[in-house]
């Protein structure tokens, strides 16, 4: 059911409701009993992000947003919002990530009122919806209050806003604010923290800081990989810890030799067990794609080959967890966090007193001349490896741009990635689509199977989508060409000159 | 949007009545219903507690288009807005005589809130004067309660006749149904037989049955179904609106 509201107030506490509101009685309705409520979101908070707050009370979902209360039948904690039941709710959360759950953010009681202003006839004159909300933490209970005005009575409806916001309104509260009133033991998390780096701040310090981010960002994903809540946890850290490893090995000179060196081995002891675990997720996710792109008649032997992808992520999660859990994990964690702990110290390189902003133009400028040279000997006839070798280099010049980017105009900066994501969007399928053909022709030949004829339909299935990504890749490699001349435009040319070549470079 | 006219040339058959309830019907089953209250008495805005308007006086019904709109009313239910009469309705002949195109006003003045209604409902006064002519003018549909007895059945006649004669409205406008049903009585279920077979596909099923539910509205002051659901009067007038909505269904959208 859709309910417009006139308006969502949310006040801390409870106003006490005098008989009287002007001309107008108010009635308010018997409270019914408290039921419990529990507050859900995505781990990255996007229903907040969009100003809106979903709430399970019992079998019923109810979508708050600043205008309007949305409600459905369902449940909706630990699911995901594709896999609710249609209803209004549902198509208002269309724009939140498909894989990601919802997580329970907080619970507590609920209490339902209504309250109406009548005149002297008993005529409604304006209504509410009073929500009381206890967090069962140390959170504040808050009254959500919608407004429903009735057409014509406009002078009511202003009245009873007025009177329920108090004599001094402070800042009005907005849906979005709900979390922090009620649960503010609750931690925000955002997959991409930017780091503050002042343009004089030495590089050292500007690698200190986003490496000492992104390993909080890693940690925080810790525990929704255990639990295994859905499969954006285990991807944002790897995210988080292949950015702190691209600072170590893009930022060249900011660390001694022999610690970067030992940086680079401890990061990547970290990201090499949780790579199967990915590549397992990414092909499960990707499922139906799989599917649609063979025929009905060679579904079996998909399906023999999810159902060992299946189990082969079972046992890869159970390890993960196991060394995520183990003393050994935490100590080297914790070793990091105290090295990166501001005021502590890794070893400074060469370059590590150069300021941020002369030294990330350098590197950028640098990386940008490489992937140009690369990109104008690459023909239709160019080997793969060299296509491979310009795409590794579009990479780092992406994460470099991202790394600094709070040192530049976020809009210009902008205007650059766009195009480079475009270039990156068709190398990387190149890549996937070639990495893809030999890991399936590997599994082929580590997975036997023991019915002659489930392994016949097995390797019918594979063989022919070795076939399709084989055809896919080419026609990526076909595209590699016209993508860079895409990207090589003379605008792009002179905004990276502009914004990162330096004087006399 | 559709217009759904509650008409009779005879008092006291339950025109108010059935203008109220099946608002409120319609309003249920989830239509953006507008209840226009054109008798100047104002019992429809009555049983919603609306007071009478205090704006829209004399010629302002039909020519401003603001104060026509302002002067609606939410009623107390989802979906369903009145327009409250009030004492200078009584006048509405005089200022029509007055006006140019004087059949296509009442039309008009519902146009400017068309947008914001999927049906409307008219609680018409009961005479055949020039509102009326407007009305036979405007509505998609013209509902006439008729009470089986003789006098009913002649002044039903009258006014076939006068849509035949007089008015450019469609006779075919004319939806009737039985009201005050008392099936005790001979004559009411003779009346019913007779008319049903004089006037075949005329008549809807329903019978809403006279009944001190559908009086005690006025204690009330609400619709039926808010205080009787499960009693034969509000279903009688929840199954005249399925009968209704099947018929618009079965026309084509103009």
């Amino acid at each position: 059911m859709t309910k417009v509201a006139s308006g969502i107030i949310i006040l801390d506490g409870f106003p006490n409701i005098e008989e009287r509101i002007g001309k107008l009685t108010a009635r308010v309705s018997e409270s019914k009993d408290d039921i419990p409520f529990v507050l859900l979101d995505c781990h990255d908070e996007s229903i907040r992000k969009i100003d809106r707050a979903l709430m399970e009370t019992g079998e019923t979902l109810t979508l708050l947003s600043n205008s309007e209360v949305l409600t459905q039948p369902g449940k909706g904690s630990g699911r995901f919002v594709a896999d609710l039941a249609d209803g209004p709710t549902k198509r208002a959360l269309k724009g939140t990530s498909p894989l990601r759950s919802l997580l329970v953010v907080g619970s507590g009681m609920l209490n339902h009122a209504q309250l109406a202003l009548v005149d002297d006839e008993g005529k409604t004159h304006a209504r509410a919806d009073l929500t009381v909300l206890t967090p069962d933490g140390a959170g504040r209970t808050v009254r959500l209050v919608s407004l429903q005005g009735l057409r014509g009575y406009d002078k009511a409806l202003a009245a009873l806003s007025a009177y329920l916001r108090g004599p001094a309104p402070e800042k009005d509260h907005g849906i979005a604010d709900l979390v922090d009133m009620l649960f503010p033991e609750h931690e925000s998390y955002d997959p991409k923290p930017e780091t503050v780096i002042a343009p004089d701040e030495i590089a050292y310090d500007a690698a200190n800081d986003i490496i000492r981010t992104h390993l909080a960002v890693a940690r925080r994903n810790e525990a929704g990989i255990i639990a295994d809540h859905d499969s954006e946890f285990l991807h944002d850290y790897r995210v988080a810890l292949r950015k702190i490893r691209s600072v170590i090995s893009l930022f060249r000179g900011s660390y001694g030799e022999a610690q970067t060196a030992d940086l680079k081995r401890r990061f990547s002891d970290l990201m090499t067990p949780t790579g199967r675990l990915r590549d397992l997720d990414v092909y499960l996710l990707g499922r139906d794609a799989f599917y649609d792109l063979l025929p009905e008649s060679l579904h079996d032997g998909l399906r023999l080959m999810f159902d060992i992808f299946i189990r082969e992520r079972r046992r890869e999660h159970r390890k993960f967890v196991k060394l995520l859990e183990s003393p050994q994990y935490r100590i080297a964690l914790t070793e990091l966090e105290v090295l990166f702990a501001q005021g502590s110290r890794p070893e400074p390189g060469p370059e590590a007193a150069h300021p941020a902003q002369d030294y990330a133009c350098g590197l950028i400028w640098h990386r940008y001349r490489k992937v140009c040279k690369i990109a104008a000997r690459i023909t239709e006839e160019t080997p793969d490896e060299e296509v491979h070798e310009l795409r590794i280099n579009c990479k780092k010049l992406r994460y470099l741009i991202e790394l600094f980017a709070p040192l530049f105009p976020r809009g210009r900066l902008k205007a650059l990635l766009l195009p480079l994501r475009e270039l990156q969007e068709n190398l990387g399928l190149f890549n996937d689509y070639s990495v893809q053909q030999a890991a399936l022709q590997d599994f082929l030949a580590h997975h036997p199977l023991k019915a002659q004829q489930d392994e016949r339909a097995m390797a019918t299935s594979i063989g022919a989508l070795i076939a399709i990504l084989h055809q896919r890749q080419a026609q990526e490699r076909a595209r590699v060409v016209k993508s860079f001349e895409a990207f090589d435009s003379p605008a792009t040319r002179r905004e990276f000159a502009s914004l990162f070549r330096r004087k006399g470079a | 949007m559709k217009i759904i006219a509650c008409y009779s040339n005879k008092g006291g058959v339950g025109k108010t009545a059935t203008a109220v309830n099946l608002a409120h019907a319609f309003a249920q089953s989830g239509a953006r219903v507008l209840l226009c209250d054109l008798d100047p008495q104002g019992a429809s805005g009555f049983y919603f507690r609306v007071k009478p308007s205090k704006k829209l006086l004399d010629e302002a019904f039909f020519k401003d288009t603001e104060r026509f709109a302002k002067a609606i009313r939410g009623s107390d239910f989802d979906n369903l807005d009145i327009l409250p009469a009030n004492m200078s309705f009584r006048d509405f002949d005089v200022f029509l005589s007055r006006m140019k195109h004087n059949r296509e006003r009442l039309g008009r003045s519902l146009k400017s809130v068309a947008g914001d209604y999927d049906i409307v409902l008219l609680d018409c006064p009961p005479n055949i004067s020039m509102l009326a002519e407007n009305v036979f003018e405007a509505a998609d549909h013209i509902v006439v309660p008729v009470i089986p007895t003789t006098l009913s059945e002649r002044t039903f006649e009258q006014l076939l006749d006068f849509l035949d004669d007089h008015a450019q409205a469609d006779k075919q406008k004319v939806v009737a149904f039985f009201s005050m049903v008392q099936k005790q009585k001979t004559l009411h279920a003779e009346t019913m037989a007779r008319m049903r077979e004089t006037y075949p596909d005329r008549f809807l099923a329903v019978e809403v049955p006279f009944s001190t539910d559908i009086e005690r509205m006025g204690t009330h002051r609400a619709p039926v179904a808010t205080f009787a659901q499960t009693r034969p009067a509000a279903k009688a007038y929840d199954e005249l609106q399925r009968e209704l909505r099947a018929r618009m269904e079965g026309t084509t959208d103009d």
